[in-house]
């Protein structure tokens, strides 16, 4: 049996190593795709494009101005006219403006009340609620400078301190909050799983296609065999090309720490993988045509990538998209990867991952099986 | 000549009308997937969970934590007792931010001295740690606010005003700030990127593999009879998906549209002839179907969401990212259906923008006819 099996294994090898657009294609997933998405910064909401409209242009309305600061705001322009406002934001050229009214000096110095408005680009959604937390964090640390200022003019002892919070952030894993990190390895594990599930189905599907499935059935493979060398290559080169961009892109390049243990990383990737694979060959059973496998795929894959929690929180999503979100394996697996290589994380922390991954892992693997028997009996 | 021409644009509907199934999956799945995300995909970061490790155990430490809790950004998972159980609370991502408050925090705000609080946030994620952080920011600030005005008037000083400054944000094109105003219509520029690139990347490929490509080869069509020939069924099929995504972003979703509708189909129909030419240019250049398929996945796909502006507005990107988002029709499409849907502008606006993407459609339509060769090998 295994001999029978390495055999199948290598005809798979040799089929896919001589597709050269493929191959090509393969490697730029795992290297040049996860640069650019790390370079990318798709995720971030620093660096808010600002544009300010000062009315008031004195000094006191500048040492306000001079709090917008990187690396959550990025001033882009200084406006003239209210016709300048309209404008940067219809262009989405700022996000975000500040208008400063012409009395806030006024206002400041004597006793009286200055509104700053923030007008902010709500088709953006994010990085204006953001920002505007952000703004009325600046303005109340603003108006405590004020306010003692008030005080020591109006006769009061100057204070040296004042009962104030001192916030001391920490941020734990990623310190300097680099996207880059966040952004590489998400696209490392989205890649695993385009290229497990797509691989997997174009190929048996190819094979349906072309009548070449027939010439195995007739061969003394048993199913069993068959099955395992669709999968089997797939779940090697997914983890020699996580390999690679590990080696070549996440360390070198964006400098990803690997706190956890890689071997655990590994070992769960290839369940992962062999979870992905049998799904892809439940679907290239389905599909009659390459084309129609395609379009099922993606019914799959684009609601599993987007809802895997790595874009928006889980706790977030509505209940039922909770639940249905438990099904997909790239939940836990994501969950999982951020837990053992950024968090250092052990297998007892992330026991529920892979258990979830384990149990549709096994759950996949078996319904494809059976299936597959049942559909090589039918049409031989 | 022309009827050259008809006559594959014919084969090529034919083809597609005959598989029922593919047919029928080209128009459901995009509108599924787009229904699926519009009701699930919730940007906005809402009841955080938080864990606090309360040091001073005072009515006014309770208070301070009542600003966490009372805002619907935070939910208190967990009060800890020890610093270790908050790390732990953190590695496993129960908790996403924690706040440890000193036990001399009552103490010395009362006798109006600053009082350091510790926060800890969760990095793995770094966009929702800076929203976290800077909502705690916020309220830290205000808190500090309060005290330092209760510390003044306790002092004997009139404080008239409660702020001196305070922010009054508004939300322009967006007033309720729902993440469906802003994400659908991104969505239907990732779709209409997707799907029509997506069928179109198999469509010549597809022959070479059955070998029906000689067929072609020793026809008297020319090269852009083929190429024009295949793109135009997909163009229309594409076009029909478009009108069923735009009615249900609008009516069923609901989606603030203030716009011209006729501007944003004369956008989609070049938008969606460029990314089936994109898709052909990737027919030409591959051999199998599914090297055609995986292109079309990392480069046209990936690109299509991280630049685009879709979840970064491109005005926050690095110049060597804006760089990459001017070169994907995407972005000029998705700067011009928000536009159009949310804030009203139309052809003044967007002419150099709608000439862009109509110059993408003919260069990469005239890279697929150029590689498209009627030899084998």
């Amino acid at each position: 049996m295994t001999r029978r099996l390495l055999g199948l294994i290598r005809k798979e090898f040799a089929q896919i190593s001589r597709d050269v657009p493929l191959g090509f294609i393969l490697v730029w997933a795992f290297t040049a795709a996860i640069y650019s998405a790390g370079r990318g910064r798709a995720t971030e909401t620093t660096d808010v494009a600002t544009a300010v409209y000062d009315l008031s242009r004195t000094p006191s309305s500048r040492e306000f101005l001079s709090h917008l600061q990187r690396p959550y705001f990025k001033t882009v322009a200084y406006l003239d006219r209210e016709a300048d406002v309209t404008r940067w934001l219809d262009r989405g050229k700022a996000a975000i403006v500040v208008v400063i009214p012409p009395d806030f000096e006024r206002a400041v110095d004597g006793s009286g009340q200055a509104h700053v408005q923030v007008l902010t680009d709500g088709a953006l959604a994010m990085p204006a609620t953001v920002s505007i937390a952000y703004i009325a964090a600046i303005s109340s640390r603003y108006s405590i400078d004020v306010l003692q200022r008030r005080n020591a003019r109006a006769g009061g002892e100057v204070a040296a301190a004042a009962p104030t919070l001192d916030e001391r952030l920490r941020v734990t894993f990623n310190p300097n909050m680099l996207s880059a990190w966040f952004a590489s390895l998400l696209e490392l594990l989205n890649m695993c799983t385009m290229v497990s599930l797509l691989l997997t189905a174009a190929n048996l599907v190819r094979e349906k296609e072309r009548g070449t499935i027939e010439q195995l059935l007739v061969s003394p493979a048993r199913p069993v065999e068959i099955f395992l060398a669709k999968i089997i290559p797939t779940v090697i080169l997914v983890l020699a090309l996580s390999g690679v961009s590990f080696t070549l892109v996440l360390k070198p390049v964006f400098h990803l720490p690997i706190r956890g243990n890689l071997v655990l990383f590994y070992a769960v990737t290839a369940l992962y993988a062999f979870a992905m694979t049998s799904m892809g060959i439940a679907i290239a059973l389905v599909a009659r045509t390459i084309a129609q496998a395609i379009m099922m795929m993606i019914l799959i894959l684009q609601p599993m990538i987007f809802l895997s929690g790595a874009w928006n929180p889980p706790e977030a999503m509505s209940p039922w998209m909770r639940w249905i979100s438990l099904l997909s394996p790239l939940r836990y697996y994501i969950d999982f990867a951020f837990g053992v290589i950024l968090k250092g994380n052990g297998a007892r922390v992330l026991a529920w991952d892979i258990a979830g991954i384990a149990a549709l892992g096994v759950l996949l693997f078996a319904f494809s099986l059976l299936w597959f028997e049942r559909s090589l009996r039918t049409s031989g | 000549m022309h009827s050259r021409l008809f006559a594959i644009v014919r084969k090529e509907a034919r083809e597609v009308l005959r598989d029922p199934i593919y047919l029928g999956l080209a128009i459901v799945v995009p509108v599924l997937v787009m229904s699926l995300l519009a009701l699930g995909f919730v940007l906005d970061v809402k009841n955080l969970p938080v864990a606090f490790y309360d040091q001073d155990r005072s009515p006014l430490s309770r208070e301070y934590m009542y600003s966490f809790t009372n805002s619907e950004y935070f939910r208190l998972v967990r009060m800890a007792g020890n610093a270790s159980e908050l790390d732990a609370l953190i590695a496993s991502g129960e908790a996403r931010a924690a706040v440890i408050v000193p036990p001399d925090f009552s103490r010395r705000l009362t006798r109006g001295q600053p009082a350091s609080v510790q926060v800890l946030v969760d990095g793995t994620f770094p966009s929702r740690a800076l929203i976290a952080s800077g909502y705690i920011a916020a309220i830290d600030a205000q808190f500090s606010a309060r005290l330092v005005t209760a510390w003044l008037e306790r002092r004997g000083m009139v404080t008239s005003v409660l702020q001196p400054v305070t922010v009054d944000g508004r939300v322009w094109f967006n007033p309720s700030l729902e993440t469906k105003n802003s994400l659908v219509p991104g969505l239907l520029v990732i779709s209409l990127m997707f799907y029509p690139s997506l069928l179109a990347a198999l469509v010549v490929v597809r022959e070479k593999e059955r070998g029906t490509i000689f067929n072609l080869y020793c026809s008297p069509v020319s090269r852009w009879e083929v190429i024009v020939g295949k793109a135009v069924p997909y163009v229309g099929l594409a076009f029909f998906v478009y009108f069923l995504l735009f009615g249900l972003s609008v009516f069923v979703f609901d989606v603030r549209f203030v716009g011209n509708p006729f501007v944003l189909t004369v956008a989609a129909l070049l938008y969606i002839v460029a990314s089936i030419g994109l898709g052909l240019v990737i027919s030409v250049f591959t051999t199998t179907e599914a090297a055609a398929m995986l292109v079309t996945f990392v480069a046209l796909m990936t690109p299509s969401i991280l630049f685009s502006g879709l979840m970064t507005p491109i005005s926050s990107m690095e110049p060597s990212a804006q760089a990459i988002s001017r070169l994907i029709p995407a972005s000029y499409f998705m700067a011009m259906v928000r536009g159009v849907f949310l804030k009203g502008l139309g052809f003044r606006q967007y002419a150099s923008d709608l000439l862009t993407l109509a110059g993408f459609a003919l260069v990469v339509f005239t890279i697929a006819t150029l590689r498209f060769r009627k030899r084998a090998g």
